[in-house]
């Protein structure tokens, strides 16, 4: 009896070593590669005056990786990075939208989704307006509105950028 | 020295060699090395690959038909010999490269300007690494074709799949290494795809890429992916494929279904039972193969006689081996002389160039990521593709390896393929910046 309960034990022990042991292993692995405190994003930035954004116009802020646009006197500050796969989403001046040159997803200048394979339209940051300083708080992410949201479209001024090597 | 027996080594020897070579041959030395002297009799060749470890990798004797080039065009063989030249070719370039992003891409242009061969080296690996995507998925075609993955390949079959993925995995995880921009965009998509993995999809990201976006950690874990954790796991279940492709013989079509299933039963078979075995069913090529594996040698060359449709791995196989072997290398080293990888500028990840291309085997990924939705274009179709593949020979039961008795799975793959290929096509040739439609003669934006 005592000779069988011992068997029992080791031959039940081994494994659950063993498996302690993957634990062990995959929990390090988990350590060993998990991304620590982001250092990136959640500063807040004054990018200007109100007055410095100018109606339809996009203005590139490269400390945020961001846009700061006004569409029809509606200022926001729109992540650079495509909602479809990560790409650095180009403001086309000629057509005045964003155009994404990886897949062909194509935003209004407000970031609304227009076409391309893109799930949404452009992430935004908050924005405030503090003592005519316009403020983005770059760790508060909305996501982009979602696909028919057109409140801001308006016809492309022109030809786009896509295509044009 | 002591000498050994001549007469046992060399049998109706008239005169004793007393050149340097043979002394040398003939030493203790020599012979705790090479165990068994070259003697050019049955037993001699086959007491030599028994007791070498390279020479037992093959069958001491192969059926004739295995040497056709037909057979099995060698692509798996390519295939190895391509991962052998990307071994080598890798620890060159890991005696230059720093895989930091302030000085990966100056190694690069150190590469190129200062080490001799240097950027040499960088072509043929990149042209290796291009053509063992290319030769991995013949393979997997022509086995498919062959009916190979059926009973009792079903498994090797699988780790063949995941031989696949791991290709794969490589060539993306080297993709970043150089840092510039073609490099550095390419992944940032690929890894923007993991994302939209169900549930967990996010975590995944910032486990793959270490960060809110591919930078320092992400060429790091890359790094150590491409050079040390890969190679690790591609041995390993490389070693099992050739392993089990040795311990199941070599697939020929088959008479008929009932011969098939009878040489498929695989058990230890004692010395006598298999010569009596090998004697009642001659026409087996696979099952005497098999034989010859598991009976003690005195019973190899028995076994061996009734039907001698069989020929000696060496020098026949050996000898196509090796020149497959030297005319790939040459192929690759041709490539490489004649198209230089390429390096863009610096990786910006403030500025997505343009021209956003993805390598050949992924264009057709991207051509459906333009179309769909990220989940159903760059998740669900193909991880189902290799869901499918893993699953297809518990799916397809048809134990019959000719092509007119498998009509459905043939016409099923040949569709899938005829649209992986479409894809490829369509998203490598005709898709010009910004990824619009173009005519491939219109543009050089072809870029492999």
């Amino acid at each position: 009896m005592d000779d069988k309960s011992r068997r029992d034990v080791l031959r039940g022990g081994w494994k659950l070593g063993g498996a302690l042991l993957i634990g062990a292993a995959a929990y390090t692995g988990y350590e060993a590669l998990r991304p620590l405190a982001t250092s990136a994003g959640g500063a807040k930035i004054t990018v200007g005056k109100t007055a410095s954004f100018e109606k339809d116009t996009s203005t590139y802020v490269p400390a945020g990786r961001m846009y700061v646009v006004n569409a029809n006197d509606y200022i926001f500050a729109l992540s650079q990075k495509c909602p479809h796969l990560g790409c650095h989403v180009p403001y086309c001046e000629s057509s005045g939208r964003f155009e994404c040159p990886c897949h062909g997803s194509i935003y209004d200048l407000a970031g609304e989704y227009i076409t391309g394979p893109a799930p949404r339209g452009m992430d935004r940051y908050k924005v405030t307006i503090e003592a005519d300083n316009v403020v983005v708080d770059t760790s508060v992410v909305e996501p982009g509105p979602a696909h028919g949201a057109k409140i801001f479209l308006t016809p492309p001024k022109g030809p786009g950028c896509i295509g044009k090597a | 020295m002591t000498d050994v027996d001549l007469d046992e080594l060399e049998p109706g020897r008239a005169s004793v060699d007393h050149g340097v070579t043979a002394r040398v041959k003939r030493s203790d030395a020599w012979r705790s090395v090479f165990r068994h002297a070259q003697q050019d009799t049955p037993r001699g060749r086959a007491l030599q690959s028994f007791s070498n470890v390279f020479l037992h990798v093959y069958p001491v004797k192969i059926p004739k038909r295995v040497l056709r080039m037909r057979y099995s065009f060698r692509l798996g063989f390519i295939a190895m010999v391509l991962f052998g030249i990307l071994l080598v070719t890798g620890v060159y370039l890991m005696f230059v490269y720093t895989p930091s992003v302030g000085s990966a891409y100056g190694d690069m242009q150190h590469l190129k300007t200062s080490v001799g061969f240097g950027q040499l080296i960088r072509n043929v690996h990149r042209w290796a690494a291009h053509l063992m995507v290319l030769v991995v998925g013949l393979h997997m075609v022509r086995v498919f074709y062959a009916g190979a993955y059926k009973k009792p390949r079903e498994f090797n079959w699988v780790i063949g799949v995941m031989l696949l993925v791991l290709t794969l995995l490589f060539s993306f995880t080297g993709y970043l290494l150089p840092w510039d921009q073609l490099s550095y965009w390419a992944v940032t998509v690929g890894t923007g795809l993991v994302h939209y993995v169900p549930l967990f999809g996010g975590r995944l990201q910032d486990l793959l890429i270490g960060g809110p976006q591919v930078g320092q950690n992400t060429l790091l874990r890359f790094y150590a992916l491409h050079v040390a954790v890969l190679p690790m796991l591609l041995v390993l279940l490389l070693t099992v494929h050739i392993w089990r492709v040795r311990k199941d013989g070599f697939a020929v079509e088959r008479a008929s279904v009932g011969a098939f299933a009878e040489e498929a039963t695989e058990r230890p078979v004692a010395a006598p039972a298999a010569a009596a075995m090998a004697q009642a069913t001659p026409a087996l090529y696979g099952g005497r193969v098999r034989l010859l594996g598991v009976v003690d040698r005195e019973s190899v060359t028995e076994a061996a006689r009734p039907v001698d449709d069989t020929v000696f791995t060496w020098p026949h196989l050996l000898v196509r081996h090796v020149v497959v072997a030297l005319g790939t290398a040459a192929v690759v080293l041709g490539l490489g002389v004649a198209f230089s990888a390429p390096l863009h500028g610096l990786a910006n990840p403030n500025l997505t160039p343009a021209s956003e291309k993805a390598p050949w085997y992924f264009a057709g990924l991207q051509e459906l990521l333009s179309h769909f939705d990220p989940l159903i274009a760059g998740i669900l179709v193909p991880g189902g593709a290799i869901l499918i593949f893993v699953l297809l020979p518990y799916i397809d039961r048809n134990p019959d390896t000719r092509a007119s008795h498998r009509k459905v799975a043939i016409i099923l793959f040949s569709i899938l393929l005829a649209m992986a290929v479409g894809l490829t096509v369509i998203g490598t040739f005709f898709r010009g910046p910004g990824w619009t439609f173009v005519a491939p003669w219109t543009h050089s934006y072809i870029e492999f």
